[in-house]
């Protein structure tokens, strides 16, 4: 563990002078502006005001829920369930906005909508971090129960509209303002910048850390580790469910299998950030930048005309690529350390 | 004498037996209430066709159970599942059948081994790894199919499929075989012993001398092949291809491993196991479509059968095996 600690300190000194350092650092930031510099080169619409918005509004689906999927990575677990949340919540909410948000007048009962969201993702999180926390598991147990649990979210949101997409009937005011403009760019900031807050300096966000780097030390400390992980997982919980209702706000509609496969691009993300999956360290800082990567690379291949079936192949790599330099990083910290 | 010794067996060891052969008890009671209300639900042809349904996921799942017993864990199932198919499929109009075959085990292999070499040698988590190498070799498939189906006409194929023996399916034969084998090595090989030390502990068998890369590289390796010899399975019944296929294998694959009981810490286990779990979620779904539920619902149960299990087992492990020291 002490390894471990002395790596932390090491990443947080100020890279140096030398290309090595700054390359192991930097290096992601340098991808995604590798990346930027190629797109915006070979095809000058790349950087106009229109899509550079767009790829930030895109951002936001898969990153709140790799916000979130930060905390749980530095338990030591993971979500997999996420995607199945973004899809209830979805559904949940414009069939809630076809009831209840027809006319002007109505406008304000988005809000109650948002915080219905909020709790619906809150009891999925809760019921995901209980059932973990009564058997004491570790990372392979997060990881079959949320996959359990990603079936029968997935399986209520089937149920509950037939396996049907619903329409938003009425699409105004401001359930459509949630998706449009600036605002959506503004929230999910201050949402990272809260997390990243959260993570750095309270008790809360010190004491994942903790569990998730020594779990047993954690627990011999006098921590009540049950109770961080419940939390842990009512915050995932918490932005998947309010990522399935930025997506319904920006899209104006709802399917049961709208969240499918979320839950690997929020992985991903976090890995591409640099978070290991080991648990005890990670930033939502990094997370954010590696979401940022993904959906610009997406972003990119999209513009220059590279059909959607090779663009696997890119994510791939940048994935392989990303987790190789951090494992480098690692070892050559070990190894001056 | 029989009746002392008897008399020694005690309640504790009863329990003990009993619950370390639940899950098998559990599908023998479902099946024997399921035959009691269906007659047709324990019919030869209804077993026979269920133990066909499952040999190619079965055979995946054997894979998934020796890299889970090693400790590692392999996300690219499915689409090396998908890629062994396109392969096979578009190579026999090229080489001929025999030689497809031979090819697609042996890219198998390789595939394998590439995870392994990521795992092991470039030190990634293997769920990390294998996100990544999913995705490029799903992205491989896309780009060369396009995302269309193909298919094969060739007679190899539907000879393999359709050959029946004793009213089992040639594919019901592959997965016995395979499970034999496995366990074989399992058991009886110096890799397999290995695969074990190396599930339990790594450190400690690293100092004990094993050579826990080569072990690991082995394990994915052996991934590999059989998540060909699966594809080539599909290939054989449906004589066609596509990445659309077997999306859930590699999560249907973990669910059978764990409902079996090997656990996902790694270390125990074996493939008979995942045999059985892999016939109770069969026989779960069949009952529930003979119950005529909504396919929603299947899942469901599907979903709550996994999380059951899983608590199931940790409540059972205390008396089943020994406890850990600090259990947090």
């Amino acid at each position: 563990m002490k390894s471990d600690m002395e790596k932390g300190v090491k990443k947080g000194l100020p890279g140096g002078v030398d290309f090595g350092a700054v390359l192991r650092t930097y290096g992601i930031v340098i991808g995604l502006m590798i990346i930027i510099v190629a797109a915006a080169v070979l095809e000058p619409t790349f950087l106009t005001k229109n899509n550079v918005l767009n790829i930030l509004r895109n951002m936001i689906v898969t990153g709140l829920s790799a916000l979130s999927m930060t905390y749980v990575f530095m338990l030591g677990m993971m979500d997999l369930s996420v995607g199945s949340i973004i899809s209830l919540s979805g559904v949940v909410c414009v069939t809630l906005a076809n009831k209840f948000v027809q006319t002007d007048a109505q406008d304000a009962n988005t809000y109650p909508i948002i915080l219905v969201a909020v709790l619906l993702g809150a009891v999925m999180g809760a019921v995901n971090g209980s059932i973990i926390t009564l058997i004491k598991g570790r990372l392979g147990a997060s990881f079959i129960i949320t996959y359990g649990t990603q079936i029968v979210f997935s399986a209520i949101a089937m149920l509950y509209t037939g396996g049907n997409f619903i329409f938003g009937s009425y699409y105004k005011g401001t359930y459509a303002a949630f998706g449009k403009g600036l605002l959506p760019i503004w929230l999910f900031l201050v949402i990272a910048a809260m997390m990243q807050f959260i993570l750095k300096s309270t008790k809360y966000g010190k004491s994942i850390s903790f569990i998730g780097a020594n779990r047993d030390c954690a627990y011999m400390s006098g921590l009540n580790v049950g109770k961080y992980i419940i939390i842990t997982f009512i915050v995932s919980g918490i932005c998947s469910a309010l990522s399935g209702f930025y997506v319904t706000a920006r899209i104006g509609s709802a399917t049961p299998i709208q969240g499918n496969g979320y839950e690997l691009n929020a992985i991903a993300a976090c890995v591409v950030g640099g978070t290991s999956m080991q648990g005890g360290t990670g930033s939502v800082i990094n997370t954010v930048i590696g979401v940022l990567v993904l959906t610009v690379l997406n972003n990119a291949l999209n513009v220059l005309g590279i059909d959607s079936n090779s663009q696997l192949l890119f994510r791939g790599v940048i994935i392989i690529l990303s987790v190789t330099l951090d494992m480098f990083n690692k070892k050559y910290a070990v190894k001056k350390g | 004498m029989t009746k002392s010794s008897l008399g020694k067996v005690d309640g504790r060891e009863i329990k003990k037996f009993l619950l370390s052969k639940s899950v098998l008890i559990v599908l023998i009671l479902f099946a024997a209430v399921m035959g009691f209300i269906y007659p047709e639900f324990l019919s030869f042809s209804n077993i026979s066709n269920m133990l066909q349904d499952i040999s190619m996921y079965g055979v995946a799942a054997c894979g998934m159970t020796i890299l889970i017993i090693g400790g590692d864990f392999d996300l690219s199932a499915s689409s090396q599942y998908a890629w062994a198919m396109i392969l096979c499929i578009s190579m026999t109009s090229i080489v001929g059948p025999v030689a497809a075959m031979l090819i697609t085990l042996i890219s198998g292999i390789v595939l394998g081994i590439v995870n392994g070499l990521l795992v092991a040698k470039v030190n990634l988590n293997s769920f990390t790894a294998t996100l990544g190498t999913q995705l490029v070799i799903r992205g491989l498939c896309l780009a060369y199919t396009g995302g269309q189906m193909i298919n094969t006409q060739n007679e190899t194929f539907t000879a393999i499929g359709n050959y029946k023996l004793l009213g089992f399916s040639s594919l019901t034969y592959v997965y016995f075989i395979t499970i034999v084998v496995v366990s074989f090595v399992l058991y009886k090989t110096r890799f397999g012993r290995n695969l074990y030390a190396v599930g339990g502990n790594a450190q400690v068998a690293k100092f004990a001398g094993i050579n826990t890369s080569l072990t690991k590289i082995a394990g994915f390796a052996c991934m590999g092949l059989l998540c060909a010899i699966a594809g080539l399975m599909f290939v054989a019944q449906m004589r066609a291809g596509s990445v659309l296929y077997g999306t859930d294998l590699t999560m249907s694959c973990v669910a059978a491993t764990v409902i079996g009981g090997t656990s996902l810490s790694g270390g125990s286990g074996n493939v008979v196991r995942t045999l059985i779990g892999m016939i109770l979620i069969n026989v779960l779904y069949k009952a529930l479509i003979f119950l005529g539920l909504s396919s929603y619902l299947q899942d469901m149960t599907k979903g709550i059968v996994v999380i059951l299990v899983v608590v199931f087992d940790y409540f059972t492990s205390s008396i089943g095996r020994r406890t850990k020291s600090v259990t947090v």
